[in-house]
């Protein structure tokens, strides 16, 4: 038993061991980046931010497995987005009430992305509020895609109630909104258990389904 | 002082044959008290918890406050499987088992219901537009949003006001605390069900069509309501149970009536929408103060017998 104790009792006698080292960071990317981006051109901040845009535009129209949308999520896209569509899908405005037209398609899609977000976070999933946000708005895309396409198709004169132009608008409206169901269930659809996976992507599929029947349902354009 | 398996045993039992061991190496219990969640029924398991220090007295280690999303989860523990089954129990009326019962007593969520909500205001959104399209010409059609929130509005009061009314009644006319607030909420979200497709339905310009589905829809689901209500209003006074399960069944066919003449009934081609809104505005609240009359007329005649 003394023999246990009694390193115990000699180390405190000696001096304590200095530790010595360098604690500073080496200077990385971020740091000499953050310096550089103040003083680069504007050209190229508008250049890489476009480029990172675009390529996110990319991975939600052609969904891959890969972490750009989610980690690097930012909502230029989803504004961008949203703010075509709202112009879109006016119709036969006065001046006064065409503002209000924007504003409510606007909205509309504000508190639906809000609601989709704050419900799969209610439901236990992983993701935050902005990445939500940033998945939901770029897989946009095929609907507004088609939204052009049903403008365009809108100019072709027709007489009848149902002919066939109408049904072909409503094709090309369902097929993007099966298109991007799939891709933001390809994003979404892995944040989450797997026995409460359909209750998360339900929401989703609703506020798809309301902008898809908007689109349709836009019978004149301007 | 130490036996042979390594504990520590008293001197002055060591003499003794029968020895009484002092056991004062205690093994690490594999109990933790945090995975006795309260009220916690499915396996959350991506969220990390540390083992409590020996010194804590609380079991719960997290406290969330009302600003935080994770105070609100513990509405939302529920599965794909669970609101399924609620979805369907809701429409099917059984005599003998209470659909509460079996379904929504152990764990009322408020997911079901509310997304029922929206789905219906959505179809009947939707809908209503449909038929708008199909019967103004194509020069004066336009998406109609006012509906839209009028509609919202006209669902999500009755969702939250009829839970309100039969909570009240329940506590204090018949002082029975069977139903919490939050399951009555439950209840009746998960009773508009039935009202999704039979709104999809209603866009048939068929005037019987129209009217046969809103009977059928709200005696199905009020019947639900009214089998689950029963055993609690079951009393004395025969009269007062049957006059307020008529009261439940009657709100419940006026909501699918008022939503049927604001977006579906064409019966006049010359009905102007504000007059229509008008109409069902004042109808809903002339029957709401009927309604509380009725309510409270009902309360006054057991006192007069």
């Amino acid at each position: 038993m003394d023999t246990d104790q009694a390193p115990f009792l000699t180390t405190s006698t000696q001096g304590i061991d200095m530790i010595e080292g360098d604690i500073t960071l080496p200077s990385n990317r971020t740091n000499s980046n953050e310096l550089s981006t103040l003083d680069e051109p504007v050209l190229d901040t508008i250049k890489r931010d476009l480029g990172a845009v675009f390529r996110k535009f990319g991975y939600a129209v052609i969904p891959r497995h890969s972490s750009t949308l989610l980690q690097q999520w930012d909502l230029w896209g989803p504004l961008i987005l949203v703010t075509t569509l709202a112009i879109l899908l006016q119709s036969n405005a006065t001046k006064s009430s065409a503002g209000a037209q924007f504003a409510e398609v606007f909205t509309l899609m504000l508190i639906g992305s809000i609601a989709v977000t704050v419900n799969s976070q209610l439901l236990g999933g992983k993701i935050s509020f902005f990445q939500s946000v940033c998945v939901l708005g770029y897989c946009l895309l095929p609907l507004l895609l088609s939204a052009f396409v049903n403008n365009i198709l809108l100019y072709i004169p027709t007489k009848s109630t149902i002919s066939i132009l109408h049904i072909i608008r409503f094709l090309v409206v369902m097929a993007a909104y099966a298109w991007t169901m799939y891709a933001s269930v390809q994003f979404l659809g892995q944040t989450q258990q797997p026995n409460r996976r359909m209750l998360v992507l339900y929401p989703i599929f609703l506020f798809y389904f309301l902008i898809a029947w908007l689109i349709i349902l836009h019978a004149h354009p301007k | 002082m130490f036996s042979n398996d390594g504990f520590l045993t008293g001197k002055a039992s060591s003499s003794n044959s029968g020895q009484t061991h002092v056991f004062t190496s205690f093994p690490n219990s594999a109990v933790d008290p945090e995975d006795e969640h309260f009220g916690d029924q499915s396996s959350d398991t991506d969220k990390l918890v540390l083992p409590l220090p020996a010194t804590a007295a609380d079991a719960k280690p997290e406290q969330s406050y009302v600003w935080q999303i994770e105070y609100y989860q513990k509405y939302f523990q529920i599965d794909t499987q669970q609101v399924l089954e609620r979805l369907a129990a809701s429409v099917t009326p059984r005599p003998n088992k209470s659909y509460f019962d079996s379904t929504i007593r152990q764990n009322p969520d408020l997911y079901g219901p509310f997304w029922v909500c929206v789905t219906f205001i959505v179809t009947v959104g939707i809908s209503g537009n449909i038929v708008n399209y199909f019967h103004l010409p194509d020069a004066e059609f336009q998406i109609d949003f006012s509906r839209i929130t009028l509609s919202a509005i006209l669902v999500c009061l009755y969702w939250w006001l009829m839970p309100t009314f039969i909570y009240f009644f329940f506590r204090w006319r018949l002082n029975r605390i069977e139903y919490t607030f939050l399951e009555l909420l439950c209840l009746y979200g998960y009773s508009l069900a039935i009202f999704i497709p039979v709104s999809v339905l209603w866009i048939i310009p068929i005037n019987w069509l129209q009217w046969t589905l809103t009977f059928i829809a709200s005696l199905v689901s009020g019947s639900v309501l009214v089998v689950t209500f029963w055993p609690t209003i079951n009393s004395d006074h025969k009269r007062l149970s049957a006059i307020s399960m008529l009261v439940v069944l009657l709100a419940h066919l006026l909501m699918a009536v008022c939503i049927m003449f604001v977006f579906f009934h064409i019966s006049d081609s010359n009905i102007n929408p504000k007059s229509v809104t008008t109409l069902a505005t004042t109808t809903l609240s002339s029957t709401s103060t009927l309604t509380a009359t009725t309510i409270s007329t009902t309360t006054v005649t057991p006192k007069a017998v």
